[in-house]
């Protein structure tokens, strides 16, 4: 009897808990940068945002239907002054975090002109993407994006040409 | 009647009248006792106060919403640009090896 209420009562929690974000761990970059944004948006304050967003706006409207099956979106975007102020290693927690088999990455982009090297993973929950992370990195910028939830392919879609968001295919056989 | 018959019978004892004492004291009590003030002074005192409140709290959450709500626009923003130059490297490599 017991073990059926501790059960049950692991089972509430689980449900209960929250999806969680990947941790990043980037305090210590934080404090070297020159502009520092740091977003960390849970499920109720998106849902708060929900209500703030536009209906008749075209881009609020989108961004209100991308939003709606979102639990969380967490956005570190760190510019510094010089180049070389970060390297490899900062990152070495955040991808360690976004691994097989919950995490697929499916592009990786190389600029050696540029400097410019942007990979995008997914995480997988059955059929449905239950995750995106982002790491984007350039000489003097770094971005790290993590979006906690259901995201619908079609709706970020929709969104390609307005707020910059570009039409992205994925492989849902995967 | 002489000056004196006048003068016995004005300084004649007579006893005060029943709510003489009532009276009295009636007359030397504070004020606020003597006014009390009207329940409903309160009762608006309170609503006042929760109104305020309210006030605030709405204040306060439309504050939160509306930051809420330029983050979030901020944050697909930074999302999508990003996710824009991965596309626009992507299809420039296929472009290459397409030509």
């Amino acid at each position: 009897m017991k073990a059926a209420g501790l059960l049950i009562g692991c089972l509430l929690f689980a449900a209960a808990a929250p999806a969680q974000q990947v941790k990043w761990n980037v305090e210590k970059l934080a404090a070297r940068a020159s502009n520092n944004v740091d977003i960390e948006l849970n499920g109720s304050l998106l849902r708060l945002a929900t209500g703030f967003l536009s209906d008749t706006d075209k881009d609020e409207a989108q961004a209100k239907k991308l939003i709606s099956g979102l639990k969380g979106i967490y956005v570190k975007n760190l510019e510094f002054k010089q180049p070389g102020e970060y390297s490899e290693a900062d990152l070495k927690g955040f991808r360690a975090s976004l691994r097989a088999p919950d995490w697929t990455r499916i592009v990786g982009v190389h600029s050696t002109e540029e400097g410019e090297n942007v990979e995008v993973y997914i995480k997988n929950e059955g059929k449905s993407i239950a995750g995106l992370a982002i790491i984007a990195t350039e000489p003097k910028e770094l971005t790290l994006v993590n979006i906690v939830g259901n995201i619908d392919l079609d709706a970020l879609s929709d969104l390609g040409g307005q707020l910059g968001i570009p039409n992205v295919t994925v492989d849902k056989k995967k | 009647m002489n000056l004196e018959d006048e003068l016995r019978s004005a300084l004649r004892r007579r006893d005060p009248p029943p709510d003489f004492t009532a009276r009295v004291l009636k007359s030397v009590a504070p004020r606020s006792a003597r006014r009390p003030v009207r329940p409903w002074v309160g009762w608006l005192g309170a609503l006042a106060a929760s109104l305020l409140l309210a006030a605030g709290d709405l204040g306060y959450r439309h504050y939160q919403g509306e930051r809420a709500k330029a983050e979030v626009l901020q944050a697909i923003h930074i999302a999508a640009s990003k996710l824009n130059v991965a596309q626009k490297k992507v299809q420039m490599i296929s472009h290459r090896s397409n030509s």
